[in-house]
């Protein structure tokens, strides 16, 4: 992921981000893409659902 | 003309238990007043160097222990934590301050206008507070250094971290600073503390305390709970603050299950070792603290969880992404007001896209009953809480399965899966090395009975222990 993409998914995101924080920014991105990947590893059943506390 | 009864004597008094402490000062033995005082001073004595504490409520604490001598004077009993002095994480409410969660973001806030439930619930019961503890920011750490209000040290060795989130608190307890101290944990940030500070902690099954009043960091993951010196007085400030609250959308309609009669036995549940994941990412240190548990508790097996990872992750992702979504408008509007290290990891969570997320709720249903069905065969699991004892303050890498990892990110790896499914669990702690290790004992949801009695026959071996000595 460039810098332009990380800016560009601030912007869609409402943030106007610090030049100074996208490299900190940059860093915990790519942290998260790997815990994704290892989330992803697998593919869930579609019968599995979320399980956020919800009380009507 | 009151004559004020006499004091026993300090020493005792340091290190005596909260069941004790509070029989004395319900007995007119011991003066509330003169114990608060007494804390105080070593407070103002010892907290420089530790930083336990993010503000000292000497008159609040002052008036509340007056008022419990007052009670014993008319003959009227303060309750079963009479007297006993207690802190609290800087992210549960006391009325007439502001709520800082460990960050000068929230200085905007208005000042809190009652009590945390769980505040009024220790209250009732005779307990006095004595000040609001340090945390890393939004509790977002394990660590306990926080940009704003500077890192707590570890009372066994004040060059080390004391843990986190909730380090403060821990610290305040390991040092008899408090009596006990409630935490939050979300990802491990009561098993962490407790685990380096060498004390027992508490994270109850989600849903069981209600969260009223408390500031929020992830809330399909939040927890409260107690931090102790012993297993008998973590059970006992437990069952004071149980109950349900409306105010916590998320707490069950649950009655309440005493676990302090459980601990008179000696636990004789089916035990099984944690292995795979949480034995590989432990070191010797840890492996040798579980060893002894599992042979002190009768240990007959090893549970694998295959997921564990994957948990760990979904964990990690989740807690990124509420955490950014929490603090939107101030990332928005007041990036620069946040730790540097917490601004970054909520601002990447802020842009984290949903589809990741929402495959995290979905594993979190999937992990739960993998760990259920160890359940099954067995009533205890036991696992270590951190994969190394406390690092020094600033330590930039942890050595973990024979790999240098950031510190920071990756104190958890051993208490994030647990959490993410909401089991509850006792964080034990175990000498055996220059700094202690805990051990996690973990029990089915509601069934904190099971974990407070297996570290009180633990603690009854001799092989879990809190502080014995005073440090500093």
């Amino acid at each position: 992921m460039t810098e332009e993409d990380v800016a560009q998914l601030a912007n869609m995101a409402g943030l106007d981000l610090d030049p100074a924080h996208l490299p900190g920014v940059m860093r915990n991105l790519e942290i998260l893409e790997g815990q994704t990947a290892l989330l992803f590893q697998e593919p869930l059943d579609p019968l599995v659902e979320p399980a956020p506390v919800y009380r009507p | 003309m009151i004559a004020e009864p006499p004091a026993i004597e300090k020493t005792l008094i340091d290190l005596a238990s909260i069941i004790e402490t509070a029989r004395a000062v319900r007995e007119g033995r011991q003066s509330a007043l003169a114990l608060i005082e007494a804390r105080l001073a070593r407070i103002e004595a010892l907290d420089p160097s530790l930083n336990c504490f993010t503000e000292v409520l000497a008159d609040r604490a002052r008036r509340e222990a007056a008022a419990v001598d007052a009670m014993v004077r008319a003959g009227r009993d303060p309750g079963p934590l009479a007297g006993v002095p207690f802190g609290v994480k800087d992210n549960y409410d006391v009325a007439g301050r502001v709520t800082t969660a460990g960050s000068i973001v929230n200085r905007v806030l208005a000042p809190a206008t009652v009590d945390a439930v769980l505040l009024q619930r220790l209250s009732k019961a005779g307990a006095v507070l004595v000040g609001t503890q340090n945390m890393d920011e939004f509790a977002y750490g394990f660590t306990t250094e926080n940009a704003h209000y500077g890192a707590t040290r570890n009372p066994l060795d004040t060059g080390r971290s004391a843990g986190g989130s909730s380090g403060g608190s821990a610290a305040a307890v390991a040092a008899a600073l408090c009596d006990f101290a409630l935490g939050t944990d979300t990802n491990g940030s009561i098993r962490v503390p407790s685990s380096f500070c060498g004390i027992f902690g508490l994270k109850p099954t989600f849903g069981r305390l209600p969260r009223t009043g408390t500031f929020p960091f992830v809330h399909d993951l939040d927890h409260l709970g107690p931090f102790a010196r012993s297993a008998a007085d973590l059970a006992l400030v437990y069952d004071t603050i149980q109950g349900h609250d409306a105010g916590d959308l998320a707490c069950a309609e649950r009655t309440k299950c005493p676990t302090v009669p459980a601990l008179a036995k000696r636990f004789a549940g089916r035990v099984g070792i944690l292995g795979g994941w949480f034995d590989d990412l432990a070191d010797d240190q840890g492996r040798a603290a579980v060893a002894l548990a599992g042979d002190a508790l009768g240990a007959s097996g090893t549970v694998i969880l295959p997921g564990a990872a994957r948990a760990r992750a979904a964990a990690f992702l989740l807690t990124s992404s509420s955490g950014g979504n929490l603090h939107r408008e101030a990332l928005r509007t007041r990036a620069a007001d946040f730790d540097p290290a917490t601004r970054d990891r909520l601002l990447a969570g802020l842009l984290l896209r949903a589809d990741p997320v929402l495959q995290a709720q979905r594993y979190r249903t999937q992990f739960r009953e993998e760990a259920l069905a160890a359940f099954r065969d067995y009533d205890l699991l036991i696992a270590p809480a951190t994969p190394c004892s406390a690092p020094l303050l600033g330590q930039p890498t942890i050595h973990v399965a024979g790999k240098d990892i950031p510190t920071r990110a990756n104190i958890g790896l051993l208490t994030q899966p647990l959490s993410f499914i909401g089991l509850p669990i006792v964080a034990a702690p175990i000498p055996g090395g220059p700094m202690p290790i805990a051990v996690q004992l973990i029990a089915p949801p509601w069934r904190e009975d099971v974990a407070l009695a297996a570290a009180a026959t633990l603690e009854g071996a001799g092989i879990a222990r809190g502080p014995e000595a005073l440090p500093c």
